[in-house]
């Protein structure tokens, strides 16, 4: 006798298509999704430049501090981070809203670098580490309207730029570095005072901290130094501290300067036409293509013939430029990228492009930006990749690895790097998610 | 093969009495050259009873391309190729808007998902990533010590071969065409299964925020054999495959003995 149901057997081709017709579809991004703009840390995460809390103070008992960030972690804020800067363990956030609040600071606060940070058990004193990316009251004149342009870190002292206010400096002073008088016996811990710096020929367009020096590019391709000048580095031919910011000369005057870059005590500069200048430092063999000086206080011109340089950074003991060809060349003391035999060169050597990616199957990848942190370097390829090698001081490098890195190694970042600041133990990048 | 020509028989000198031309009675030895017996096809049989024929790198039923046999000898070779760890090439076919449960169009349906915001922008950004996680993997699985001045000049060369097992490495993905909802990809990769391959164009899939089935996996190259060089199925007679076997002698020599020394 039948039952009411028969056997159901294998469904037929056709039960399989009307099923897989009728299934519901899922819409996880439509057209107008945009890819997201997001920040990622990794470095030395005591200090609190990593803007993560609980790295430093767990929020679960069974938690145990995270020392070092080994690969990126991603931090998020509030609003989209145009600009980044790494100082000597701490981190200055900036984004171009038209909201109060446009620059965020976390780390090192003792020389107040990141401005005055009340703090909540007593009123009227400051907090000396900043955990979590926190506002920086500037004093505005017009809070609605400025827009931040750029920031940069140096060893105690933080650099701001704005589009119509001039820059703003804040920090240690001792040695001028803010653009201000040195007050003898100045106590900087919990100070208040933000300077405001207007007086230069044209608009400022770029800021620049050394260790303890601060260097300023205007638009009309002038640059202006103020700070510590012991090794030369402020370039204004003596080795005196300056506590206003002073137009440099030497090779420089009257050349177009498109780009400075300084991070330890040596400076380099340049122009338009390709041609790389540099003053500072050179103990390590920085500016020994010109002079076997060891403190160059005027800008002089370095006779590179590596074709026409497109970007330089600085660190503290080895520089790297790029060429308009997207090559990268490195000299100085220290791990430059070339193994672990290259330990020092006067030179510039270049990097071989199959080291970034490039090879017969991929033949387009140029590297389109470098950076330099204290003992480390960067390069971030036209494809969004980014490349490190240095020193691993604390991790600093992203790798996951605690070796340091003797050759160009990709960090692998979930989307693509658009930007990215080296400091001394960390580093912050902006990246751009894929989809 | 049995019925070809063989080998000529092996000659033999012997010393063959033979009635010596003078007188009847006397035997001399004479020196002649006789085949030897041993060699004649009566006694020794077909020359070829079994035929030993290994298979080279493995492809699954679903998919289809370049399959290596070694036969005889070449088994041996076989073996020495697969220590030189080359790369194999394939062309993989997507499709996207759907999610099955074993990543080929011909499973069971999991997900559907719209796909109108995948550009070919996004794709090849997401391969290229797959590229660079893909190279940090092989340097890894290469046993060099990162801080030496051989693994440097082995980076800048492009060298750096992972010795030993290891996972599935890829060394370059590229994307030959994208036809909303279809695209191919050429992929290089080393000990990978197709399975493997598969569950890739599905996690490419998942990281464009939609999903994605494997609907076509092709070798198109197996270290040094490529679709040339492979006999169609019109082709599989004796006479092709051994000259197949003689066009290749020289490539699989020289491969040999550039990566093994």
């Amino acid at each position: 006798r039948r039952g009411l149901c028969g056997a159901a057997g294998p469904p037929s081709t056709r039960q399989l298509r009307e099923a897989e017709e009728a299934a519901p579809v899922f819409q996880y991004a439509g057209k107008a999704a945009r890819r997201k703009d997001r920040v990622f840390v990794w470095g030395f995460s005591y200090s609190g430049a990593l803007g993560v809390p609980s790295f430093v103070r767990p929020d679960e008992g069974w938690k145990k501090p995270r020392r070092i960030q080994a690969t990126p972690y991603r931090l998020e804020t509030e609003e989209k981070i145009s600009s980044a800067a790494c100082g000597y363990g701490f981190t200055l956030l900036a984004s171009k809203t038209r909201d109060i609040t446009k620059v965020w600071g976390m780390g090192l606060n003792k020389d107040s670098q990141l401005g005055f940070q009340r703090s909540r058990r007593d009123q009227t004193k400051g907090y000396e580490y900043v955990l979590e990316p926190s506002p920086i009251p500037l004093p505005l004149e017009k809070p609605q309207q400025t827009r931040v342009l750029q920031v940069s870190c140096g060893r105690a002292h933080s650099l701001v730029l704005t589009d119509s206010e001039g820059v703003f400096t804040m920090g240690n002073n001792s040695y001028g570095q803010c653009g201000r008088k040195v007050v003898e016996d100045e106590i900087y811990s919990g100070s208040h005072l933000i300077h405001q710096l207007k007086e230069f020929d044209s608009r400022v367009v770029q800021v620049v901290c050394g260790q303890d020096h601060s260097l300023f590019r205007t638009k009309k391709g002038t640059v202006y130094a103020c700070g510590w000048g012991a090794d030369g580095q402020t370039g204004l031919g003596h080795y005196n501290i300056t506590s206003v910011p002073t137009k440099l000369h030497g090779d420089i005057a009257g050349v177009n300067i498109i780009q400075v870059s300084s991070y330890g005590d040596c400076c380099l500069a340049v122009s338009d036409e390709g041609d790389v200048f540099g003053w500072g430092n050179s103990e390590y063999l920085q500016l020994a293509s010109v002079t076997e000086t060891t403190q160059v206080n005027v800008p002089r011109h370095l006779p590179f013939k590596i074709g026409k340089v497109k970007e330089a950074a600085c660190g503290g003991t080895g520089n790297v430029v790029l060429t308009e060809e997207g090559n990268v060349f490195v000299w100085g003391y220290g791990i430059l990228g070339k193994g672990p035999n290259l330990i020092e060169t006067a030179v510039p050597e270049m990097i071989p492009p199959s080291l970034f990616g490039q090879s017969d199957f991929s033949p387009d990848i140029r590297v389109a930006h470098v950076r330099c942190g204290l003992s480390q370097f960067a390069a971030l390829t036209n494809r969004g990749e980014l490349f490190v090698w240095g020193k691993n001081l604390r991790g600093c490098l992203g790798t996951g690895r605690m070796e340091d890195q003797y050759f160009p190694w990709r960090v692998t970042v979930p989307g693509e790097v658009v930007d990215v600041a080296c400091g001394v133990d960390h580093m912050v990048s902006m990246v751009r998610s894929f989809t | 093969l049995n019925a070809a020509p063989g080998r000529a028989p092996r000659q033999q000198v012997r010393f063959l009495p033979t009635p010596s031309p003078g007188g009847g009675g006397a035997v001399e030895l004479v020196a002649a050259r006789v085949p030897v017996l041993a060699d004649h096809p009566l006694v020794r049989g077909p020359r070829f009873k079994k035929l030993k024929i290994g298979a080279g790198h493995r492809l699954d039923v679903k998919a289809s391309g370049v399959f290596v046999l070694g036969i005889g000898h070449g088994n041996k070779l076989l073996t020495d190729l697969h220590n030189c760890h080359l790369t194999k090439v394939y062309t993989v076919g997507g499709l996207f808007g759907k999610a099955t449960d074993d990543f080929s169009d011909t499973g069971n349906l999991v997900e559907k998902t719209t796909f109108d915001h995948i550009t070919r922008e996004k794709l090849e950004r997401i391969l290229a990533v797959i590229q660079g996680t893909n190279q940090k993997a092989l340097l890894m699985y290469s046993n060099i010590d990162m801080k030496t001045q051989e693994a440097y000049e082995l980076a800048v060369k492009g060298l750096i071969r992972p010795v030993g097992k290891s996972p599935p490495i890829i060394t370059a993905v590229r994307c030959l065409q994208f036809a909303l909802p279809e695209f191919q990809l050429e992929i290089h990769c080393l000990h990978e299964t197709q399975q493997y391959l598969r569950k890739m164009v599905h996690e490419i899939g998942l990281e464009l925020k939609s999903s994605a089935v494997c609907t076509q996996v092709r070798r198109t190259r197996d270290g040094v054999f490529t679709v040339d060089d492979a006999l169609p199925r019109t082709q599989w007679n004796l006479q092709s495959i051994q000259e197949a076997i003689r066009n290749c002698q020289l490539k699989v020599e020289t491969e040999l003995e550039k990566t093994l020394g």
